[in-house]
């Protein structure tokens, strides 16, 4: 209908006296936003177009422009805020689902924010990682029970040898890992980037669902490969490419339902890659239609050792849920070598946003719920945790681990470091920073040797921050700081988030 | 060094001559230069100048360029590149037996290796006259190239020597009218000279319409209209059949038509031919021009020749033609100069291209662009005419590539036009978009696009 | 014998058209390098109509690139130029353009293959085009260029068959 119940987001402000009308952001936005109008030699700009991506403000040479939030026009309420009203116009406009994508922006607690690391003043003296080993190095896989040694009697070894057959680890030189993104929800010089990157830092991108482009071969020792409950682009080759496999239960951004690609964004590469006709949806259903107990999942789990001949790590990617411990207990009794698990804020592509903003729990408390119950249960060797879900620096790492996970998985981070501006319009295919979209005109816009460099700049940062951190508290190496809640404390945190999370509240010894 | 000539003694053997002082024979002493850095060169000129571009002397003519700024190549040119510039020295004959050369005052100058760069010289038609000259005693029944000089007001205009005798004339004569007997390159710059000028003029030219051997018939309109609506006449289909003289002064003449015209100056610019006059035996192959092969070398061993007196490949009508323009002059003189001092350059062939601006419209046209119609089976040619805003873009092509290019009004990027022809790039997936206002490199063939978007600079 | 005169080393502006995005802020950046006042805003609102960018963006449908003098090691406008403004300089190997000398006569537009040579009619009618920017570091177009896609690097001829190959 012609009346417009949804005003615009966010206010352009045009500087008129810096704006040149050089057109650069009559180009850039792919919202058609902007306007030229060659009689008045000025630039019209339409802000209820605007999704507030900041392409043309970075763009614009002169500094003319300035995206603001417009704040709630509305009567202030605090039950039916802005956005509620927003949706239900939306809902009454459609008729459909809402979607959105990237992460759950609603104000629950971020726990990150309530925890406090420690350091060593008197009693433990701290560590220069500068001029001291550090050691960040992080490995991914089943630890033996125990281990065994035999004293070598040879003339050319003296000393101690292993004698525990290890299973298949993933050697991470920081403990940080970019998680899965698919090519067909980012673009493919996003993918470039972040294997390019992973490759050179000496870590782990994931596949996601969309298979393994031909052009990221090359990267195959750095990547691990994901079986989706759609199984795209899986057969012997793919499994035997990547380094590790994860089985993928579900994400933190839509747990318990399935993913969908539309049919207009499976071009003819991603056709190719996800081995599927060009133009039909790509759908990936709920459960995987194979795994209906966690019989099944562990049959799927030999099923993949025994096709990639035991030599790589088989993991599974669940949601966090409010049963995530003995779900995590089952997974790891089941055979996984390592388990992810994708808290709340996790981002996504696509999603419905009711089941984003209120489906499943944050990361910090599943990780700390899991890694104890496994302690618990006597198998906490027997798989690596990987906590996902919003990390948002090396402090919210450093805390993950502290926490119980062996290494982290990022994805909103990496690709807030490659341009994006968490508009959230991902699901339009628009994306203003080349990104989240398969249009060629856009996908020019991400040049891989500057994604490189600049995921390249992140992992370095935050490796250093994590030495730094780690120095302050007097530890040496990532591994004793691995569950060792005391190095933590809480603070505006009650009794119950404190005993979940198994740390003690600030100002307490 | 610079000398002028006034030695009667004969000089020892020179390593490299090259008679002509232009385009050709300086790009050829360069190229001569960075392969033989001690051989000696030696430059004649027949002209008392001590350098000029002969396409300059048009602007010249209007006073947008002094004598200093005239010139293309300076002093220090001849000096860096050790060059022995000899003004003043015209050649009277050139013995190929003993490979040498007699100078009009009589010297000889022997050579190892020999550049002929003469250039050419204008072509005056033999025109009935009558009248007499300063004296009763002197009078003309017709005026050719002996006599065309003695008559005051009678001038050509192709060295610089001609624009400053004309323009001490019009100093010292108000003219307000000039006629220009020849519609051709020179006739039309030499008309825009004289338009800038403020002086009206008379074009006179034979067939029937201007710049006839590059223009076809809607190009050479626009121009036409631009002249003639500054209140300048064309007379086309049109020649001069008698030239009046008094006093010794050129005062009217009579057109084929019958007409007779008032008239103080004349400027004849019907055409120039290539200035072989000093070479006598028929050792040296001449047809219009010095026959050279793909090194630039006559028929006679050692000899070269190269520029405006040189007929040399035209790659578009695959045989030897005389091109005389300042481009393949400078390309013909290099590859000349290369294989004198022992290299081995190849001049791949040249074709005519010719870029004036007459009254703010600028034109360039290139290739054959003028076809008769007995060859217009294979061709097809593409228009585009507007002629409101005084453009036209014309395109020849045969066997899917591109050979003639008119454009008048808009010449931008006209030289992706010349690198298509000269690289006979097949054009038949991109037929339609050759003859678009925009075409770019970007609708150009993938592989030749891309050679030119990424690789390094073209080859000559 | 050499077969032709060594050619000088120099470091050339390239464009990776898979990486450039059409937005033109390398004219927008050219044309302020070459204004009086050599500021975006000034140079703009006050002198816009009178200064030409030298480096020329193409475009049709996603595909552009940008395009300027590549300084040809046999540059057929230096052959052509009937002034001698049009000069490669022999030690940086730049094609530059004295404006002094140069008369318009457009001889230069007429052999150009990549047609990068405009004419400048603001005020003395002169050829304008790319002078690489030799009193910057690295060209304005290449530094301000947003994805990086231009260049400015040394190639040498081999480098021209890996390309060939890549493709």
């Amino acid at each position: 209908m012609a009346l417009k119940l949804n005003q615009s987001e966010f206010i352009i402000e045009r500087d008129e006296n810096k704006c040149i009308s050089c057109q650069v952001c009559v180009r850039q936005c792919s919202n058609d936003v902007h306007e030229y109008d060659s009689k008045g030699d000025m630039i019209y700009s339409d802000s209820l177009k605007c999704v507030g991506c900041h392409r043309c403000e970075s763009l614009c040479p002169t500094g003319a422009l300035k995206i603001k939030e417009r704040k709630s026009q509305f009567r202030t309420n605090y039950n039916w805020n802005a956005s509620h009203l927003r949706d239900i116009y939306r809902q009454a406009d459609s008729g459909g689902v809402l979607l959105t994508g990237m992460g759950c922006d609603k104000p629950y607690t971020v726990y990150w924010d309530r925890i406090l690391f420690n350091a060593s003043q008197v009693t433990n003296p701290s560590i220069d990682p500068l001029r001291e080993p550090m050691e960040i190095k992080t490995f991914i896989g089943r630890k033996p029970d125990r281990l065994e040694f035999k004293l070598s009697r040879s003339s050319k070894n003296t000393g101690v040898r292993l004698k525990t057959k290890m299973s298949p680890q993933l050697e991470l030189s920081t403990p940080i890992m970019f998680s899965a993104m698919s090519y067909g929800s980012i673009s493919l010089n996003a993918c470039r980037s972040l294997a390019a990157a992973a490759s050179k830092f000496g870590t782990y991108y994931n596949t996601g669902e969309g298979g393994m482009h031909k052009d990221l071969y090359k990267y195959a020792k750095n990547t691990i490969i994901q079986v989706a409950s759609g199984r795209f682009g899986v057969d012997a080759d793919y499994l035997n490419k990547g380094s590790a496999v994860e089985i993928k239960i579900g994400q933190g951004a839509k747990p318990g339902i399935g993913g969908h690609l539309p049919g207009e964004k499976v071009t003819k590469d991603i056709s190719n890659t996800r081995m599927i006709p060009e133009g039909t949806d790509a759908l990936s259903p709920a459960p995987h239609h194979d795994i209906y107990s966690i019989e099944d999942l562990a049959q799927l789990i030999y099923a993949l050792k025994e096709a990639t001949d035991w030599s790589k790590p088989v993991g599974v990617k669940v949601s966090a849920v409010h049963n995530i411990a003995p779900i995590a207990s089952g997974i790891v009794r089941a055979g996984a070598d390592f388990i992810a698990i994708d808290g709340l804020r996790g981002g996504t592509g696509a999603a419905p946003k009711i089941i984003r903003d209120n489906v499943g729990i944050p990361i910090e408390l599943a990780v700390a719920s899991v890694d104890e119950r496994l302690r618990e249960e006597g198998i906490r060797h027997k798989a690596s945790i990987i906590a996902g879900g919003s990390i948002r620096s090396s402090s919210d790492a450093i805390k993950a681990i502290a926490l119980g996970a062996d290494a982290v998985y990022i994805a909103t981070a990496a690709l807030i470091a490659m341009g994006c501006h968490l508009c959230q319009k991902c699901y339009t295919g628009k994306c203003n920073w080349g990104i989240a979209t398969q249009d060629p005109y856009l996908t020019k816009r991400l040049n891989p040797e500057i994604g490189t460099r600049r995921l390249l700049n992140l992992l370095r940062s935050w490796s250093l921050e994590i030495k730094e951190m780690l120095g302050g508290a007097g530890i040496n190496a990532i591994e004793s700081l691995k569950g060792n809640r005391e190095h933590l404390r809480g603070i505006g945190l009650n009794d119950r988030e404190l005993e979940v999370l198994g740390i003690k509240h600030a100002g307490e010894a | 060094m610079i000398r002028k000539n006034n030695t009667k003694k004969n000089n020892k053997l020179i390593d490299y001559v090259i008679i002509g002082n232009s385009a050709a024979g300086l790009a050829a002493a360069e190229s001569i230069r960075e392969l033989d850095k001690t051989g000696k060169i030696t430059v004649l000129s027949e002209e008392e100048h001590l350098n000029y571009s002969k396409p300059m002397i048009i602007y010249f003519l209007t006073g947008s360029v002094d004598l200093k700024r005239i010139s293309f190549k300076d002093r220090e040119f001849y000096r860096v590149n050790n060059i022995d510039i000899r003004i003043n020295t015209r050649v009277k004959s050139v013995d190929i037996d003993k490979m040498s050369l007699t100078v009009e005052d009589g010297s000889r100058i022997g050579f190892s290796k020999l550049l002929i760069a003469s250039g050419g010289k204008p072509i005056i038609p033999r025109i009935r006259a009558s009248g007499a000259g300063s004296g009763e005693d002197v009078s003309f029944n017709a005026v050719d190239s002996m006599n065309y000089k003695k008559i005051g007001g009678i001038f050509t205009l192709t060295t610089l020597r001609d624009a400053i005798r004309i323009k001490d004339y019009l100093k010292k004569n108000s003219v307000k009218r000039i006629s220009i007997l020849g519609g051709g390159l020179i006739g039309l710059k030499a008309a825009e000279a004289f338009l800038d000028m403020g002086i009206d003029i008379n074009i006179i030219e034979l067939a029937d319409r201007v710049l006839s051997a590059t223009f076809d018939r809607q190009a050479s309109g626009i121009i036409e209209e631009k002249v003639k609506s500054r209140g300048n006449k064309i007379y086309k289909n049109n020649t001069i059949e008698e030239i009046y003289i008094t006093k010794g002064n050129i005062s009217g003449y009579r057109l084929k038509d019958g007409r007779k015209m008032e008239c103080r100056l004349l400027v004849i610019a019907v055409g120039v031919i290539p200035n072989t006059g000093f070479i006598y035996g028929g050792k040296v192959k001449i047809n219009r021009g010095i026959l050279v092969d793909d090194r630039m070398q006559t028929s006679v061993k050692n000899i070269y020749a190269a520029g405006d007196v040189a007929e040399g490949l035209d790659m578009l009508l695959k045989e030897n033609k005389n091109i005389a323009i300042w481009p393949l002059a400078v390309m013909q003189g290099a590859v000349a100069g290369n294989n004198m001092a022992g290299g081995n350059k190849k001049y791949s062939g040249g074709f005519f291209m010719n870029s004036v601006e007459i009254l703010q419209i600028p034109s360039i046209s290139m290739g054959l662009t003028v076809i008769e119609d007995k060859r217009e089976k294979d061709m097809e040619v593409l228009k585009d005419f507007n002629p409101d805003k005084h453009i036209y873009k014309k395109i020849v092509i045969r066997n899917s590539s591109i050979i003639g290019v008119i454009m008048v009004g808009n010449i931008e990027r006209a030289g992706i036009y010349s690198g298509l022809i000269r690289n006979e790039i097949d054009i038949s997936s991109i037929r339609e978009n050759i003859s678009m206002e925009n075409f770019g490199i970007i609708h150009l063939p993938a592989d030749y696009k891309k050679h030119l978007v990424v690789g390094e600079g073209i080859e000559v | 014998m050499p077969e032709r005169p060594s050619e000088v080393k120099m470091k050339k502006i390239y464009i990776q058209e898979e990486y450039c995005i059409g937005c033109r802020l390398c004219e927008i950046y050219c044309q302020v390098k070459h204004s009086k006042s050599k500021k975006i805003i000034k140079a703009y609102r006050e002198e816009l109509i009178d200064v030409l960018p030298r480096v020329l963006v193409e475009e049709i449908g996603y595909n552009s690139f940008a395009i300027q003098c590549r300084h040809c090691a046999d540059a057929p406008c230096v052959a052509a130029c009937i002034s001698g403004a049009m000069q490669k300089n022999k030690n940086t190997g730049v094609v530059t353009c004295d404006e002094d000398k140069c008369v318009g006569c457009w001889s230069c537009i007429m052999v150009c293959p990549y047609g990068v040579i405009k004419r400048d009619l603001s005020g003395k009618k002169i050829a304008s085009k790319c002078d690489l920017c030799v009193d910057e570091e690295i060209p304005v177009c290449v530094k301000n260029c947003p994805n990086e896609a231009l260049k400015f690097i040394e190639k040498d001829g081999n480098e021209r068959n890996e390309n060939d190959k890549k493709k």
